[in-house]
């Protein structure tokens, strides 16, 4: 039949190109690194490789990846819950307290230093948090004699300037669900008696659950993998999971070991998301 | 301007048999309206005509010239789509002149053309504005002239008039008719609105479940529907159900000997029969208006005022077969002051020539 | 919300307030301080383009600057045109695996790009490709491919299939009728998908980072060695540049984005 075959050309050459160039670039790779995390050495150079667990094993023996690990979900953990904190009132204000043209203007202005160059922004801030910064300064004018914070290379930093990252995606994520809630569901329920709590806890925040844990998602995986941000801002202080893997590729050379981390790193994410299924599922459901 | 032949067409769809041997002839410069609910195929048949898909079988004509293998730009047809489909980034002019332009037409060409479309559509002077400044009923015109103005045979209307509120498209219906009895080109439209195909017209088929079930001119189509789906789909319609008696009547549980006319299976064969609402006269019982050969005493068990009518529930006297109550609709033209109240004993009567027979 | 105090609808908002200063408070700050003379903070602040000229004179940062935009509009092109195709698929035809192929394409933008970055270093060294632009660029359009395809699919779902119908009724082939309507409708969002394609491999380090051999880097990763090294007002210059360029492109895309000449 010359219409289906004729079809079949057609995909190939639209869709061909741009999952063959993922195909090469993400999925291959990914195969290679996992390969790669069960040999000795890396095998170029003329190096010869010999397969082993102990990459593996070397995370479950030495307390030191577990420490680090835990650090890392810690971080992941605080970040979110912050950003949830901070990013859910404002998504409100933005879907529900302000609108038309202000409405346009100010999702913009949220979400533009989002879109923007993050590494400059992380650097943005070591000239806020720095000893002598923007902030020490800021708090001299009504404190003269204060102290310098020395805030930057510490975990709060590490922690501000992650906030500062990805709180737009909250936000964003947030609004999406907020703004689809119908005001004819909320003005039901005034008619029916709720306090503006109740309204609240009762309708927006389930209604809204679904934008959180998006929100919650894109988070809480990528800062897991953060190093840029622990260093830049944590010096010393900034060890992370993410940090020693970079660390394997850029200064320790033992490619294998930061496979395998990745793919430890990798296999949290997706149990993770294995758990956070069922839960969404649920939730879903009743949408 | 050319007649449309369509002979034993047959379309299917995975397993769903859209188009079941379907042949109609359009003739040319008729106003021809495929009529029937959703998935009755009328759209499909509409598709097949314009080229959007080959048949499984059968076959199309168009002028007498088979164009099976003729892809949709070669066809020579224009078509206006259910929601116009006007290109947004294109100018009114240049959305009209498209299919001169495709066709390479020197500008000077084109845009006289374009000038003679929007004064036969009424939209002179809009020839600057982009479809989004256009209302509802601007951009219906638009999307007509355009799909004139390359001299189809045949014009194709996907419920054309569909997205426009009720006082805008019954003048579009008028305005419609008049610019294709100036133009005389065959079109074909389809519609589910039953009282836009009657209005516009000249020949209906009646479609559903991928065949047809019967073509004719809207009289004759309302009055003498061949099935009791054709009756209720166009028009509404009351069934009474009994026996053939002899060559001229039928008898009917609780009603007695209804005459009939036309040619009845033999006797004792089971038929049905309608019986339009508005063909019924309705008087109080005792009024003594002894015109009609048909005559069943009720009462007035509902009644709905829509002023320029009101439709009344008339519960027989005589109940079905099985004994339960039979009830009539009976339309009645808003003449008197008062509705008859509801408990009225009323008796009606109809003319035998306003009796139905159905086929099936 | 409807009901409720305004005194409480003026607290909501003024949290907003504080939630955009939050965000905005240390790009402003660094850009200010681009413009300051002292190369220490020092207030008063006095205005200058004493950074600005200095890093006229610096030659590595310049070579990574072209680096960068070159690469950014070979990305543009490469991940438009590709993405396009792909999107156009997706929304034309109905393919059985399809919500397989749009699961696929979340793999760039939910790893972490750490592993990716990783990934594509070894993968790329052990099939000989090595490091370098032309591999950063694979790796570029690969993150920049989901969000081109997004971006034009939904530019797409404004139903141009029927317009392309439209267009073979009045006589176009379907050449003309795809050159002449599909491509000029969708236009604005493949011009839109470009720019946001641009931005993501302007402002990409982490991949960038595991990809550049010594001696050849991209802008984000000359100023991240710079930073490890030491503080220069320099970096808060080109960071202060840079970080105006791209959301600038932000602004236009987000322009091009909702006003694309849609009814």
């Amino acid at each position: 039949m010359k219409a289906a075959a004729r079809r079949r050309l057609a995909l190939g050459f639209l869709l061909g190109p741009a999952y063959g160039w993922l195909a090469l670039t993400v999925l291959l790779p990914l195969a290679a690194m996992f390969y790669f995390s069960f040999l000795t050495v890396a095998p170029v150079g003329g190096r010869i490789a010999e397969p082993t667990l102990r990459h593996y094993a070397a995370f479950f023996d030495k307390g030191f990846y577990q420490t680090l690990t835990w650090r890392s979900l810690k971080l992941g953990f605080d970040v979110t819950v912050l950003c949830i904190l901070l990013g859910f009132p404002a998504a409100l204000a933005l879907a529900k307290y302000v609108s038309g043209r202000w409405r346009e203007a100010l999702f913009l202005l949220v979400v533009l230093p989002f879109w923007s160059n993050a590494l400059v922004r992380t650097f943005s801030w070591t000239t806020v948090l720095r000893d002598d910064g923007f902030l020490d300064r800021a708090i001299r004018v009504l404190w003269p004699d204060a102290e310098p914070l020395g805030l930057l290379f510490s975990y709060p930093a590490i922690v501000i300037g992650l906030v500062h990252a990805y709180l737009p995606y909250m936000i964003l994520t947030c609004y999406i669900s907020l703004q689809a809630i119908d005001d004819s569901l909320i003005e039901a329920a005034r008619s029916l008696g709720a306090s503006s709590l109740q309204l609240f806890l009762r309708v927006v925040v389930p209604l809204s659950l679904p934008g959180i844990l998006g929100g919650v998602l894109l988070i809480f995986v990528p800062v897991i993998g953060s190093f840029m941000e622990p260093r830049i801002l944590g010096g010393r202080t900034g060890i992370m999971l993410g940090t020693v893997i970079e660390d394997q590729f850029t200064a320790v050379f033992n490619w294998p070991l930061g496979a395998a981390l990745s793919f430890i790193m990798l296999g949290i994410v997706l149990v993770i998301f294995a758990l956070a299924t069922p839960l969404l599922r649920r939730r879903l459901s009743g949408i | 301007m050319s007649a449309v032949e369509v002979s034993h067409a047959v379309k299917r769809f995975g397993a769903v048999a859209a188009l079941h041997d379907v042949s109609v002839d359009f003739a040319d410069g008729e106003f021809f309206g495929l009529l029937g609910p959703s998935g009755s195929g009328k759209t499909t048949l509409l598709r097949a005509i314009a080229g959007f898909f080959e048949l499984d079988a059968g076959d199309i004509r168009i002028g007498g010239v088979p164009v099976g293998d003729r892809p949709v730009h070669r066809r020579e047809i224009g078509m206006v789509f259910q929601n116009y489909a006007l290109f947004p980034h294109l100018t009114v002019r240049d959305n009209i002149g498209f299919g001169l332009a495709v066709r390479g037409r020197p500008r000077s060409e084109i845009d006289a053309e374009v000038k003679r479309m929007l004064a036969l559509v009424q939209l002179s002077g809009l020839e600057a504005r982009k479809p989004r400044q256009l209302s509802g009923g601007q951009q219906q015109r638009v999307a007509l002239a355009r799909a004139l103005v390359t001299r189809p045979r045949v014009l194709l209307l996907d419920e054309p008039l569909g997205a426009l509120d009720k006082r805008l498209r019954q003048e579009m219906q008028v305005e419609l008719k008049q610019i294709q009895r100036r133009i005389g080109i065959t079109t074909i439209f389809v519609t589910h609105d039953q009282e836009e195909a009657l209005t516009l017209s000249d020949r209906i088929a009646i479609l559903n479940e991928g065949r047809i079930l019967q073509i004719g001119r809207p009289a004759e189509v309302y009055e003498r529907p061949e099935t009791a789906f054709a009756a209720s789909f166009l028009g509404d319609a009351n069934f009474l159900d009994g026996r053939v008696l002899d060559r001229g009547s039928v008898a009917v549980e609780g009603l007695g000997r209804i005459p009939v006319a036309g040619a009845l299976p033999e006797a004792g064969a089971t038929v049905r029969l309608a019986v339009r609402p508005e063909k019924f006269a309705i008087e109080p019982a005792g009024a003594g208006n002894a015109n009609d050969a048909n005559r069943i005493a009720g009462v007035v068990r509902g009644a709905i005022y829509s002023g320029t009518s009101i439709t009344y529930r008339v519960e027989l006297r005589a109940p079905a077969a099985g004994g339960e109550a039979r009830t009539l609709t009976v339309f009645r033209q808003n003449l008197a002051a008062e509705p008859l109240a509801i408990g009225t004993a009323v008796e009606l009567s109809w003319s035998s020539a306003n009796t139905i027979l159905l086929r099936s | 919300m409807t009901g409720g105090s305004a005194w409480g609808k003026w607290t909501v908002r003024g949290y907003l307030l504080l939630t955009l200063l939050f965000l905005y408070l240390p790009i402003v700050v660094m850009t200010l301080m681009a413009f300051n003379r002292s190369p220490l903070y020092q207030l008063p602040f006095e205005f200058d383009f004493v950074w600005f000229r200095a890093l006229a004179g610096n030659d590595r940062l310049i070579q990574a600057g072209l680096n960068s935009v070159g690469l950014a509009a070979a990305n543009m092109v490469v991940a438009t045109g590709i993405g396009t195709l792909a999107a156009i698929a997706l929304d034309r035809y109905r393919i059985r695996g399809k919500a397989l192929l749009q699961i696929l394409l979340f793999p760039p933008i939910t790893i972490p790009w750490l592993i990716i970055g990783t990934s594509m270093l070894i993968f790329f060294f052990w099939i000989g490709i090595g490091r370098g632009l032309h591999a950063m660029l694979l790796g570029h359009v690969a993150l920049s491919l989901p969000y081109v395809i997004v971006v034009v699919g939904a530019r797409l779902k404004g139903g141009s299939h029927q317009l392309e119908e439209a267009a073979a009724t009045l006589g176009a082939t379907p050449w003309q009728a795809f050159w002449r309507v599909s491509l000029p409708v969708m236009a604005p969002g493949v011009v839109a998908a470009g720019l946001f394609a641009f931005a993501v491999s302007f402002d990409q380090f982490v991949i960038s980072y595991f990809l550049a051999p010594p001696g050849v880097s991209t802008l984000p990763v000359e100023i991240y060695a710079a930073i490890r090294k030491g503080f220069t007002p320099e970096i808060n210059a080109i960071s202060a540049l840079i970080i105006l360029v791209s959301m600038g492109l932000m602004l236009v895309f987000a322009r091009l984005y909702r006003f694309g000449g849609e009814r």
